[in-house]
């Protein structure tokens, strides 16, 4: 039984549909990738998956409990875990680096401060940024802010990490950076569920590549299949643009 | 003009508008404390309150910053008795300074609430965050930091409408004022030498204001 299973999942933005039958599924500790072009609906399965958006259609099984996505409590259920990471890292502005990582778990979880705090040092520490603390976020670099929402998804303690498009706002020197801490997370055996356009490290990190295209799920399998052997013409179409070059 | 001022006069009674001055402060602080807390329960109202309660807070801003506050404290003082509810004219004038600033101070925070960056507010749902927490934790502080030059200036204009206690009889600046010309006639020194501690008070006040602006809220004032 899978851990987390999409079924046939719609959405729209008002009177826009985005989504129009996404299915998946995925194992505990394993690591999917979404792919497809631009407007495919790739962020917003993510967004649908921490209650942002609420699905139209299909239904979502988490340990194979179905899921209301219409409760309240359900869906403060899903954000206990699930946590996501933003291409823009959101991060709150007017918090240091440091409280930026303890809120959540001292004001949503009320742990103990001095919990939190260690929790959220030994997690900078970890994305390699120890030394960052109290810096503000419109102090530090993309790349930093980045580590640093990756450090408050982790600081939740979440099962699953939502990873969305994380390395697209960066310049092209901070992106390793980045995604040398995830690979760090997948080492851990992480659960993870990624958008990314970072062909290379899809490839290498990924165990199940999903290619999406008009909001739908077009075609899934390992990555050595989806990206060198598509079976649908459109996965063959898009791989063969992106990964030309 | 053939007037010979003396200024030596009133110099014994200078302690007496220092303590009016004090006096003067606490209404302003008390009011714009109060103020903010209103004006913050009214731009959650007028963001994301139903249509009642829309509807109420912007009654409550429409009345308030479109009657004059003199005549505002005048109802408080002399039609509320009739309903039962009687105030001391210290209380009847803090309550209108405070009702008023609430109207204006909820138009300030609404700016507040409009210009949060969303995706700060989505990731705080993400996070588990309620919707008080987000407001606590994110809204304020973003209205304070961004909105800090116009919410001093609001708390200025406070200050100065206290003067208004004089014509209840409350012992602030003015009213002291008043009293003070009423048993000297001495009016030309005792308001250039008022007139001069309302400048002193609110210039130390702003400025002490910025500095803490900058450097508890990180609000970006700069202090000339």
């Amino acid at each position: 039984m899978p851990y987390l299973e999409l079924t046939d999942i719609g959405a729209s933005y008002g009177s826009k549909p985005v989504l129009a039958g996404v299915s998946l599924s995925l194992e505990r500790g394993e690591i999917a990738s979404l792919i497809g072009p631009s407007g495919s609906g790739k962020s917003t399965v993510l967004r649908v998956l921490v209650g942002l958006l609420t699905p139209s259609g299909g239904s979502i099984r988490l340990d194979g409990k179905p899921i209301d996505v219409g409760n309240t409590a359900t869906i403060r259920d899903l954000r206990r875990r699930f946590a996501i990471v933003f291409q823009q890292y959101n991060l709150f502005q007017n918090m240091s680096v440091l409280r930026n990582v303890m809120i959540a778990p001292l004001k949503v979880k009320h742990r103990p401060r001095e919990e939190c705090e260690s929790e959220a040092r030994r997690l900078l520490a970890q994305v390699g940024l120890g030394d960052k603390l109290h810096a503000y976020p419109d102090q530090l670099s993309g790349g930093q802010q980045q580590r640093v929402a990756l450090a408050r998804a982790l600081a939740l303690r979440p099962e699953v990490l939502l990873l969305d498009e994380v390395t697209s706002a960066l310049d092209p020197e901070l992106v390793a950076e980045v995604l040398d801490a995830i690979r760090l997370l997948a080492a851990e055996g992480m659960t993870m569920l990624i958008v990314s356009h970072e062909m290379g490290f899809v490839r290498e990190v990924s165990s199940q590549v999903v290619f999406m295209a008009d909001g739908r799920t077009v075609e899934s399998g390992p990555p050595a299949q989806l990206l060198d052997n598509p079976r649908t013409p459109r996965a063959r179409d898009f791989v063969g643009k992106i990964l030309r070059h | 003009m053939n007037y010979t001022p003396h200024f030596g006069q009133i110099t014994r009674y200078l302690p007496y508008f220092c303590g009016g001055a004090a006096v003067s402060l606490l209404l302003a602080t008390l009011a714009f404390s109060g103020g903010m807390v209103i004006g913050l329960l009214g731009a959650m109202a007028k963001t994301s309150g139903g249509k009642v309660l829309r509807r109420f807070a912007g009654a409550y801003v429409t009345f308030f910053t479109n009657t004059p506050a003199l005549v505002q404290v005048y109802f408080i003082y002399f039609v509320l008795p009739s309903c039962g509810i009687v105030l001391d004219s210290f209380d009847a004038v803090l309550l209108g300074l405070t009702l008023n600033s609430g109207a204006y101070l909820t138009e300030v925070q609404r700016a507040g609430f409009a210009s949060v960056r969303r995706n700060e507010v989505e990731a705080a749902e993400t996070l588990g965050m309620s919707r008080r927490q987000v407001v606590w934790y994110l809204v304020v502080p973003h209205i304070v930091r961004t909105l800090y030059p116009p919410l001093t200036g609001q708390f200025i204009l406070i200050t100065l409408g206290t003067s208004m206690g004089a014509v209840f009889g409350v012992e602030e600046l003015t009213g002291r004022a008043f009293s003070v010309n009423a048993e000297t006639f001495r009016s030309i020194e005792i308001f250039t030498v008022v007139g001069a501690m309302y400048v002193v008070v609110t210039i130390l006040a702003s400025l002490l204001l910025t500095i803490a602006g900058r450097s508890l809220f990180r609000a970006r004032v700069s202090v000339f």
